[in-house]
Parts: structure tokens; sequence; C-alpha cells
């Protein structure tokens, strides 16, 4: 809890979605600084993938084990699963209520940090295997 | 009013304000509304990624599925979606960029920005396949 929201609430109407979470403007920033690296991260991607498009699967693993390669596509992963771990949030606060509200946010951040290891993982599998 | 049809005792359900089917269709709305649904297929698509690289970090048989997979009319479509909704959606970013600094708010210029975010976007789609089939 932070101090700001002491006063008369409980934790409870936290859990309970109740008022301000008092974390949007940190939220709304990381979701435009890394909607920004997406931008140039997304374009890089899909120049990789044309790259990578006709290659067999040596030639893959020779071009995703490039160092540049290798380190720009492991900061898409994270910019990109953190961009749509807060817009898949903010999408379930829009349409989910109640208990069901909590249980999506949870499949969501867990279903986001499940993608983000299995990426960054493989990624580097390739590099240093 | 619908609400004095609910029996007695129990709450009232809350007024709700008019949602999308009383809107006239505007190009701005329907690329907001756009901009959401490729966020929600983006998210899904990058179980592709997740498969591509996995596949790769594998071996050549795991590879080969994916390949196989990719190159099939249903992968191809997929992929083909998954280019349109990262452009469409990158281009909606950018302009949600270009509102958030305050410009191009008036009546024309907003319009615009979402045409060229319309078309941009399925322009680009079509490019990056045309260089895919093209280049080899």
């Amino acid at each position: 809890m932070s101090g700001k929201t002491g006063g008369l609430r409980t934790p409870l109407t936290r859990v309970r979605f109740l008022g301000t979470a008092q974390k949007g403007t940190g939220e709304a920033r990381l979701i435009h600084v890394t909607g920004l690296a997406n931008i140039l991260l997304g374009l890089y991607f899909v120049w990789l993938i044309l790259d990578v498009l006709h290659k067999d699967y040596n030639g893959v693993r020779a071009t995703l084990g490039n160092p540049i390669n290798a380190i720009l596509l492991l900061a898409f992963i994270l910019s990109g699963i953190v961009h749509m771990e807060i817009g898949m949030r903010s999408v379930i606060v829009d349409y989910v209520d109640g208990r069901m509200r909590a249980l999506a946010l949870m499949a969501n951040t867990c279903f986001c940090a499940l993608l983000a290891v299995a990426c960054v993982y493989a990624t580097l599998r390739v590099s240093f295997t | 009013m619908a609400s004095s049809e609910v029996a007695p005792g129990r709450p009232r359900p809350r007024p709700l304000s008019p949602h999308l089917q009383i809107y006239r269709f505007t190009v701005t709305m329907v690329m907001s509304i756009l901009h959401r649904i490729t966020g929600v297929g983006l998210y899904v698509g990058v179980l592709l990624l997740a498969w591509f690289l996995i596949a790769a970090s594998t071996d050549a048989a795991a590879f080969g599925w994916f390949t196989a997979f990719i190159q099939s009319f249903i992968g191809r479509l997929v992929l083909f979606g998954f280019t349109w909704a990262l452009f469409n959606h990158m281009l909606g970013g950018i302009r949600h960029f270009i509102w958030d600094a305050g410009y191009g708010l008036e009546a024309p210029t907003r319009d615009q920005l979402a045409w060229i975010g319309a078309i941009g976007g399925l322009a680009l789609t079509f490019i990056t396949f045309a260089i895919g089939y093209a280049v080899r």
C-alpha cells in the first residue's frame, strides 16, 4: 500500500478494484515508452524475418545467433511483452468485472511472464548452443 | 423502462452509458476499434514468435514442423494477418503519439491521419509480402 492512499481506505477496496489504484501514471508512461521502442524494434523485426525467410535451419540459427540480432530481438521481446501485458490489462479492466476480472488479470500476467521467459530462453539457447 | 421490471428487493441495474450501437461510424472510431483488435491479435500472435524461437532452439525436426505450418496456406494467411496487425497497430501508435503531442486534432487532419493509418497499414503489409516473395 502506498502512503498516499492510506487514510480511510482499507486494503480490501483495492482488492475489489474500488477507487484508484494510484498506478496509472507509471503504467501510462511505460506503455508509451515501450510503444515508441516497439516502432523501431518492430521495423527491425520485420527486416529480420524477411532476412531469415528463405534460409534453412542452420542459416536461421546463424542469423539469430548473431549478437546484434540476438540483442535487438531480446529487446523487442521484452519491450513488446511489457507493452502487451499493460494493453491487455486495460482491455480486461474495460470489459471484465468482479471475480472474473481478478482471474483474467492474473492469467494475463502469468501468460505474458511465461511467454517472455520462453522467448528469452529460446533466443539465448540459439546463441549459446 | 427495463429497470421497472426488476423484482422487488433486488438492486436495480445501474444505468449504462450509450455504447457503439448509437454512434454513427467515423474513420477515427473504426481505427480506434481496430487498434484495440489488432493489439489483441498481436497478443495472441506472439505465440507464433515463441513457437519459431523454441523450434529454432530445439532441433531441425522441430524447426521442420514450424516451417511446414508457416509455409502452408493457413500459415501464410496467419502471417499476413499478423503483419497487417503489426503495421496497423504501429501506425495507430504513431497517430496517438501525434495526437498526444497536441497536433492533428482538427476535423480534417484527424480523419486524414486515420486514413493514413488504414491505407498505410495495408500498403506496408503488401510491400512486406512483395519483398518476401521477390527476394530469395
